[in-house]
């Protein structure tokens, strides 16, 4: 769970939403107009090919300074170039907000480095709404200050390298890595009866391997595919074993026949797949054995066992009549 | 018995393509009469693949013409009244041709025909009387570049909050009156500085005017979206209620196709259920599974040849580019320069950017090239992609050869009407309950009303003339079988011909010359023919060869339809039946009253090679009974050359004409009317001495929103053929009638000096429906329209120049 408080025009949360292992993405923004979503809702793509995980995406229009249950405990909440925007009063504020009340495992805080300043044009605010700019000595005294109120660790880096013979100068901007020790993890309780501040303004859910419909349809798929490669595979062998057979019948007894192909180096998994039951031909009907299809290590790991597969399978493949394995034509007419 | 090579069997002509030196013509066999050097005055070609099969004969006439002509030209749609474009298709709209026909202009409605209750995808769009669109014109000071921030500034206002609104960042459209005609109001930016927004009252729009029309159909774009809708170009779908065909990768998202138009007296809405067809294919997929079929030393050149040119849709931005090249050079493990300067590997940046783990590092890249936006002699910037991460896009290159495949897509697809009709239901019902939906309509006043239904009227159905014999089929859809044991109208007899074909379709070939015979002789005519049986790719150079060299008709036939053993008969029927028509025959007729008539059609499509060449196809009849056509070249002189050839047919010039014009693009109306009408007007009165033939206009269009179901107790139906519509469905300025099969037809009058009354015109045109001598049934448009499509699809699909004229008398074309 992922929040970018200050989230702007969203330009964070649109290369975040790309990461696998975020699940709810939420933005907060006390400027409506300048939240735009187009960026954020699920494309072609996505539906083709879900995501393993589920992932929500919310943007808010709020303030940092007010407290909403939905933003509590959060993995990691970003405040990207916020604080300098805040009077001395809501500055004070912040703190026990994000720190005391979100209490977030880690949170994020970047400021400009005015030491930096020095090397611009004209030594004024970078933005005009900038209500102060920290030197490191600065903001690191704060930060401490705050870290040790709210029993989290801080660490300090950056970004901007300084240009060769200025490097005291530190960083463009300064950032601050807190983290929540961990016996103050232990000892939050959550109070997820508070108020919803917040206004929503966008929301989205994208398609995942969690829902049962894109899951089902995404090992379907496979199974089309793995099954269609093993049929090729068979064909290819039943047609190598009649030039065989030609080559020695032709009177030429020295040698098996080969092919010219690469032999490929085999795996863990290929020989996983290689040890389960072998697919199998009766008149012009070619078997898979389930097993096997479930041998194949993406197949093993949506489906997870054979029942679990065969009920995925449903009515969209046929099985044979025991429901063993997977039959379709030998030749289909498609593939010529 | 013939020597086994063509070349001696045509010793004076130099042959110099591949098909004649490349085959070996093994099995000749041809009729007594036959003598070397004779010409034959007709081949039949077998041939043995699919592939290059497109069309069953091989010349056409076609002309050229530059894009900057008569029809084609894009009229220049830039329009005052708003800021932006307005739609070409909205365009069409204020194209007004009734006035000027007096005959109709109190009453556009034929009264003959057999009632009919229609069900149509139209929805009722209910507006107050008094309702109005209030256009602004907004001002910042001090001025702001960007529409984001000047939609977010006006946005913000409370002033405008709760009002309906729509704004693209200059003219802002409200559907309240704000109380001064000029409002000025300020904002502050984040950054503290204040901006002063003049927003001046333009003009007050009523709910009928064009500009309001396209307001409206952005509040459904809207709506659509608010309704998780997904927007592929102009349509919407539901990416969460696919159909899938896992067999042939691919998924189907249901959607609509929606538009908000003005029809007679009132706003509707016409909604049609629409799939989007997409495959579930990466690039890297395609390619492995092609390795597995193809052999390894032609690999890339087999995948060079099925890549380049497809579009392809990236999976992570949703963006799509053409493959122009693929680099079999670079992995992925290579490195590029970023935008910033640093390098990076492919596999690293999509890690980085994307947090996407390429699996497969032996793959290649695919380049393709970057639109130059600036339009400067720079160099075009590349993009390489990862197979991997790209889907295929389109329909698999063999998908339409692929029986199973449209089989399996048309199965979902084709929808009953009752299915359509439950569709439309819930997309309805979607509006009027969704809360978002109905709060964006009821803040722009507007209201989602009934689906409309409507009365047509269904024409009597026509008999169709043969030889000796009147039918009254039993459906006017097919009537092969009422007609197989009547004589034609009229047939030439073939006495030299010949039959090429090879070795292996030697006894399917005897089978089908002696089946031939069989039909032939009831229809009236013997056969005679050469059939060749040729290699694929040979199929377009013996086209080039026959067109150009030596203008002959010719029946090619694939030796896979002879196979066909119980369809041998019908199958012989209709080559047969071609083959007349290719020579000049009348096959049937149907019962014209006007007498001294000329229908003339005429149909524009663009060369498929060359996008800005034009092709046009001109058909005119040349008797009366509208049973023979001819085909001529200019456009400007097509008329005179058709009239002379009636001349000499008639002996007198035809008293009226009736001119079908289809392939009528968006936004081309008011050209056509302009330019295009009174140019055929002048060159009929240049042509004609004394009295010169009066002359209708008719314009053809087969798109279009509307659909028909008919109502027949509680079951929904596609409406009987010949269904006629018009009233309500229908545009109030023109004068219009749909023909019902499912996809209904539009006629739209734009000139006439007839004077035919409605009812005549809609009997004339579904009687012209009757008469496409390829179907033996009727077809959505009138006939010399259908010819003049077929002939400039052929052109512009795979002849690229002009044939002999020596086949113009006849529907070689076919």
């Amino acid at each position: 769970q992922v929040a970018d408080l200050g989230c702007g025009d969203v330009c964070l949360l649109s290369i975040l939403k790309y990461q696998k292992c975020i699940e709810e993405l939420v933005g907060v923004d006390i400027n409506e107009g300048r939240l735009k979503w187009n960026g954020l809702s699920p494309c072609v793509g996505d539906h083709l090919d879900p995501r393993e995980l589920d992932l929500a995406i919310t943007l808010y229009h709020g303030s940092v300074l007010e407290k909403d249950c939905r933003l509590l405990g959060f993995d990691l909440a970003a405040c990207i170039e916020l604080i300098e925007h805040f009077d001395s009063e809501d500055l004070a504020k912040f703190p026990e907000v994000v720190f005391g009340y979100m209490s977030p495992a880690m949170i994020v805080i970047s400021t400009p480095n005015s030491e930096f300043n020095s090397l611009f044009p004209c030594a004024v605010f970078r933005d005009s709404d900038h209500k102060f700019e920290w030197s490191r000595m600065q903001f690191q005294t704060w930060a401490l200050d705050v870290a040790s109120r709210y029993n989290y660790s801080v660490e300090f880096t950056g970004v901007g390298e300084p240009p060769t013979g200025a490097e005291d100068v530190g960083y463009c901007t300064q950032i601050g890595v807190f983290r929540k020790k961990a016996e103050a993890a232990e000892m939050a309780v959550l109070e997820h009866h508070g108020e919803h501040v917040y206004e929503v303004v966008y929301t989205t859910s994208y398609p995942s391997l969690q829902q049962i419909n894109y899951r089902r349809r995404v090992v379907i798929y496979l199974v089309y595919r793995e099954v269609s490669r093993l049929r090729r595979k068979y064909q290819v062998s039943l047609r190598q074993d009649e030039l065989e057979a030609e080559f020695i019948a032709s009177g030429n007894q020295t040698g098996k026949f080969t092919s010219d192909l690469p032999v490929p180096v085999l795996t863990e998994d290929d020989k996983a797949m290689e040890m389960a039951p072998q697919p199998f031909c009766i008149e012009d009907k070619f078997y898979v054995p389930l097993q096997r299809i479930i041998a194949y290590p993406r197949l093993g790991h949506l489906c997870g066992n054979v029942e679990k597969l065969r009920e995925f399978l449903g009515d969209m493949i046929e099985l044979n009549c025991d429901g063993s394995a997977v039959k379709v034509d030998l030749n289909d007419c498609s593939d010529f | 018995m013939l020597p086994s090579q063509f070349s001696i069997f045509r010793p004076q002509t130099s042959v110099h393509s591949p098909l004649f030196s490349a085959v070996s013509v093994s099995f000749i066999r041809s009729h007594k009469k036959l003598s070397f050097g004779s010409r034959c005055t007709f081949y039949i070609i077998v041939v043995s693949s699919i592939t290059s099969m497109k069309y069953e004969m091989l010349w056409c006439f076609l002309h050229i013409l530059d894009a900057g002509g008569i029809s084609s030209s894009d009229p220049g749609c830039t329009s005052e009244e708003r800021g932006g474009k307005v739609r070409r298709d909205v365009m069409d709209l204020s194209v007004c041709t009734r006035e000027k026909l007096t005959h109709v202009r109190d009453c556009k409605t034929g009264s003959s025909g057999i009632p009919v209750k229609l069900v149509t995808n139209l929805f009722n769009l209910d507006v107050p009387q008094d309702w109005q669109l209030y256009q602004y014109h907004v001002t910042y000071s001090p001025d702001i570049e960007s529409r984001r921030l000047r939609i977010a500034l006006l946005y913000s206002h409370r002033e405008l909050s709760n009002k309906a609104k729509a704004f693209d960042g200059v003219i802002l459209f409200l559907s309240q009156k704000l109380e001064e005609k000029v409002t000025e109001l300020s904002s502050e930016t984040q950054r503290g500085k204040t901006i002063k927004m003049t927003i001046t009252l333009t003009r007050e729009l009523p709910a009928s005017s064009p500009v309001c029309i396209q307001v409206f159909n952005i509040i459904f774009k809207k709506i659509l979206k608010k309704l998780s809708m997904y927007q592929i170009g102009r349509n919407f779908y539901k990416p969460s209620e696919p159909v899938e065909i896992p067999q042939h990768k691919l998924s189907l998202w249901p959607g609509f196709a929606i538009s908000v138009s003005h029809f007679e007296s009132k706003l509707l809405l016409s909604a049609d259920v629409s799939y989007k067809i997409l495959r579930n294919e990466t690039v890297l997929e395609f390619m492995t599974d092609l390795c597995r079929k193809s052999s390894v030393s032609c690999f890339t050149q087999t995948c060079e040849k099925q890549l380049i040119g497809l579009i392809v849709l990236t999976r992570y931005n949703n963006k799509t580019y053409r493959i122009d090249d693929i680099d079999w050079s670079v992995k992925p493990t290579h490195t590029f320069r970023k935008r910033d300067g640093a390098e990076i590997t492919y596999v690293d940046y999509y890690k980085q950017q994307y947090d996407i783990t390429l699996s497969d590092l032996n793959q290649p890249v695919l380049v393709s090239l970057l639109k130059n936006k600036k339009n400067d002699n720079s160099e075009a910037q590349m993009a390489h992609l990862i197979p991997e991460l790209c889907f295929l896009t389109g329909m698999p290159g063999q998908a339409t050869s692929d029986f199973q495949l449209m089989k399996a897509v048309a199965k979902e697809t084709r929808l009953d009407p009752l299915v359509r009709q439950q569709h439309l239901a819930r997309l309805a019902d979607d509006f009027q309950r969704n809360k978002d939906a109905r709060f964006e309509l009821e803040t722009w006043g507007l209201h989602f009303g009934c689906q409309m239904s409507l009365t047509g009227r269904i024409a009597p159905a026509e008999k169709i003339i043969m030889q000796d014999h009147i039918c009254h089929p039993a459906s006017a859809a097919d009537w092969s079988k009422d007609i197989r044991t009547c004589k034609v109208l009229s047939a030439r007899s073939l006495n030299k011909w010949l039959v090429i074909c090879s070795n292996r379709a030697e006894s399917v070939t005897e089978n089908f010359l002696n089946c031939l015979r069989r039909v032939g002789n009831p229809m009236g005519f013997n056969v005679m023919c050469i059939l060749p049986s040729i290699q694929t790719s040979y199929y377009d150079s013996i086209k080039k060869y026959l067109s150009s060299d030596c203008p002959v008709p010719s029946q090619c036939v694939r030796a896979q339809t002879l196979n066909k053993q119980g369809m041998m008969l019908s199958v012989t029927t209709k080559i047969a039946m071609q083959m007349i028509c290719k020579l000049g025959g009348e096959l049937w007729a149907v019962e014209i009253p006007l007498k001294s008539l000329m229908v003339v059609g005429i149909n524009v499509c663009k060369d498929a090679f060359s996008q800005g060449t034009m092709v046009v196809g001109f058909v005119a009849s040349i008797n009366p009974r509208i049973t023979r056509q001819v085909i001529l070249f200019l456009l400007t002189s097509n008329p005179a050359g058709a009239l002379n050839r009636w001349y000499r047919n008639n002996h007198g010039l035809p008293a009226r004409i009736i001119v079908y014009r289809d392939g009528v693009g968006d936004g081309q109306l008011q050209t056509l009317v302009d330019y295009e009408v009174p140019q055929l007007l002048s060159s009929v009165t240049e042509a004609s001495s004394k009295t010169s033939p009066t002359l209708s206009v008719i314009v053809v269009r087969k798109k279009g929103m509307p659909r028909f179901l008919a109502e027949t107790g509680r079951n929904l139906q596609n409406p009987p053929l010949g269904t006629v519509v018009d009233s309500e469905a229908t545009r109030p300025k023109w004068q219009m009638a749909c023909r019902g099969t499912v996809n209904p037809t539009y006629y739209n009058v734009i000139y006439d000096d007839n004077g035919l009354k409605p009812d005549h015109m809609q009997r004339l045109t579904f009687k012209l429906c009757h008469l496409y001598y390829n179907w033996m049934g009727l077809i959505s448009i009138p006939a010399p329209c259908q010819y003049a499509r077929k002939l400039t699809f052929l052109v512009a699909q795979s002849l690229h120049k002009e044939p002999s004229l020596e086949l113009a008398n006849s529907l070689f074309y076919l």
